[in-house]
């Protein structure tokens, strides 16, 4: 069976069907997208690297209600794209992946710098593309010049 | 050679910095190499003094005001980056292109390719002190250059693609100076074989140096030429075929080790390929327009995602966009293929002497700037 199969099989058996979503013809870019609660996300993610799939980005989308991380994993396959998406509050503090997936140490550097959101058990948590010394989060909405804030339902309810 | 490091027992670790301006750093790396003698004990690259916040910048401009932003992320393949934005753009909005604007795309994109794997290819020897390739190399990306701007423009930044077209039409000596050129590069492999592939010193330089395995490659999310030496023939021009690369006859080029020697096979392999689609865009060339005139002067892509990924000349690149409907993003996220390729890094210099992290570092091709963005 193919990796891609794989991962969407486990992924459906461990969440309820309305949290996943799979697209054939990949028109957004992504083959399956996952819902995942955040205290599930270590064991998504592990079910990924054991899939053989590899950490292409993560990033956050700031709401006026929630964050949201979302995780784009990828194997060496055709159109086997997986999004993990995950809901933190502003308040809340997500588990770092960075021991399933070493690449994901700089990434979660960068979302710190960007957003601040605070990685529990991440072993390096030192900006990296900011400077040492900066005192903001530059992609939070309510930084600089901003057209929106919206809640996350305006745009994906 | 790296067999013969081992855990260090003495106290004696000596710091050293390498870069921001050491010139084999190629932009604003710096890395704090902690050395047991001529062995590298632990690397950490320090990264963000290119920072400019492009990211920050989507959410302030229009779809249309972000487009030459998109060329100075990566400044050695800017057109493969400027259409790539272009491409998540249209798909996201949904606006035609016709089918002239599409070759044309793909024959200005390929050429940029070209000129960045040469101009890798003349710093790389340059690294590891040959001299006189870079000259040859430099020569050859001029005629490149001359080309793409005599259509485009520009020569470094190119803002050439638009939503539904090109902004400019080929004309017919563009088409016999792109084919003259294909034919002079050609003429200069045996050159380049010649002064390099076969020079006993360069392949001691490169040979068993720097290995990364495919699983060290999946680990650390490496992709592009990099991931193809260590034997994995992913490429998104074959995996996702965008644009018309399913029309073309070309090859993934494989190495098996996964050593500087294959990146470097790789990327010279991939230069050919390159011209073969080249050659073949050529061919087929259709007549029509080169734009879309009834394109929407502002472009408003409804409201939700989409994740595009191409290949750009140092591997998967993608844009996240996310919009709510209005012409600004919501959130533009760009995920570049040497965050992943540097920070393999780490891993790879451990146990390995000073002079091969210079050559491993030159072999990787990172372009720090769009790491920084």
């Amino acid at each position: 069976m193919s990796n891609r199969e794989t991962i969407t099989q486990k992924l459906q058996a461990m969440l309820p069907a309305d949290d996943v979503c799979r697209d054939e013809s990949c028109q957004a870019g992504v083959l399956f997208s996952a819902q995942v609660p955040l205290a599930k996300l270590r064991d998504a993610m592990k079910e990924c690297d054991t899939a053989g799939y590899y950490l292409e980005s993560i990033t956050a989308l700031d709401f006026e209600d929630t964050f949201e991380l979302v995780y784009h994993l990828n194997c060496y396959e055709p159109r086997a794209r997986v999004a993990v998406r995950v809901l933190c509050g502003h308040d809340q503090s997500p588990a770092t992946v960075s021991d399933i997936f070493p690449s994901a140490l700089w990434q979660e550097r960068e979302v710190h710098d960007f957003f601040g959101i605070e990685f529990v058990g991440s072993p390096d948590m030192r900006p990296l593309l900011m400077p040492e010394d900066a005192d903001c989060y530059p992609l939070r909405k309510t930084f600089g010049k901003v057209y929106a804030y919206h809640k996350r339902d305006e745009i994906y309810g | 050679m790296a067999e013969q490091f081992q855990e260090p027992v003495v106290e004696q670790i000596y710091t050293l910095n390498l870069g921001p301006q050491h010139p084999s750093t190629h932009g604003v790396l710096r890395v704090l190499l902690d050395l047991d003698g001529e062995f590298i004990i632990k690397a950490d690259p320090v990264i963000g003094y290119g920072h400019r916040g492009h990211e920050k910048m989507a959410e302030n401009r229009t779809y249309k005001q972000f487009m030459p932003n998109s060329s100075r992320m990566d400044y050695l393949s800017g057109l493969l980056y400027n259409h790539g934005f272009v491409l998540a753009v249209e798909r996201f909005a949904g606006v035609e292109v016709p089918e002239r604007a599409k070759y044309i795309r793909v024959i200005c994109a390929e050429l940029n390719r070209i000129s960045s794997h040469l101009l890798w290819f003349g710093t790389y020897i340059m690294d590891l002190g040959g001299f006189t390739p870079f000259l040859y190399c430099f020569d050859d990306r001029e005629n490149i250059l001359d080309i793409l701007d005599r259509v485009t423009g520009s020569r470094l930044t190119y803002s050439y693609c638009r939503f539904g077209g090109v902004n400019r039409d080929l004309d017919g000596e563009f088409i016999s100076m792109t084919r003259a050129f294909i034919e002079r590069l050609r003429s200069r492999w045996t050159d380049y074989h010649n002064l390099v592939t076969k020079n006993v010193i360069f392949i001691h330089r490169t040979r068993d140096v720097g290995v990364i395995t495919p699983e060290l490659a999946r680990q650390y999310g490496v992709v592009g030429p990099n991931l193809r030496a260590c034997g994995i023939p992913f490429d998104v021009r074959k995996s996702e075929p965008y644009e018309v690369y399913d029309r073309f006859d070309f090859v993934i080029p494989t190495g098996t080790k996964g050593d500087a020697l294959d990146r470097y096979n790789v990327r010279l392999e991939e230069m050919e390929q390159s011209c073969r689609i080249i050659e073949q865009a050529l061919d087929q060339l259709p007549e029509g327009p080169h734009i879309n005139e009834v394109a929407p002067f502002k472009v408003k892509p409804p409201r939700g995602e989409i994740y595009f990924a191409f290949e750009s000349a140092r591997g998967l690149t993608a844009y996240y966009l996310v919009s709510d409907g209005s012409p600004y993003p919501y959130r533009c996220h760009i995920r570049v293929p040497s965050f992943g390729n540097l920070q393999v890094l780490t891993e790879v210099f451990r146990g390995t002497l000073v002079a091969d992290a210079i050559s491993i570092l030159g072999s990787i091709d990172v372009v720090i700037p769009e790491i920084d963005r």
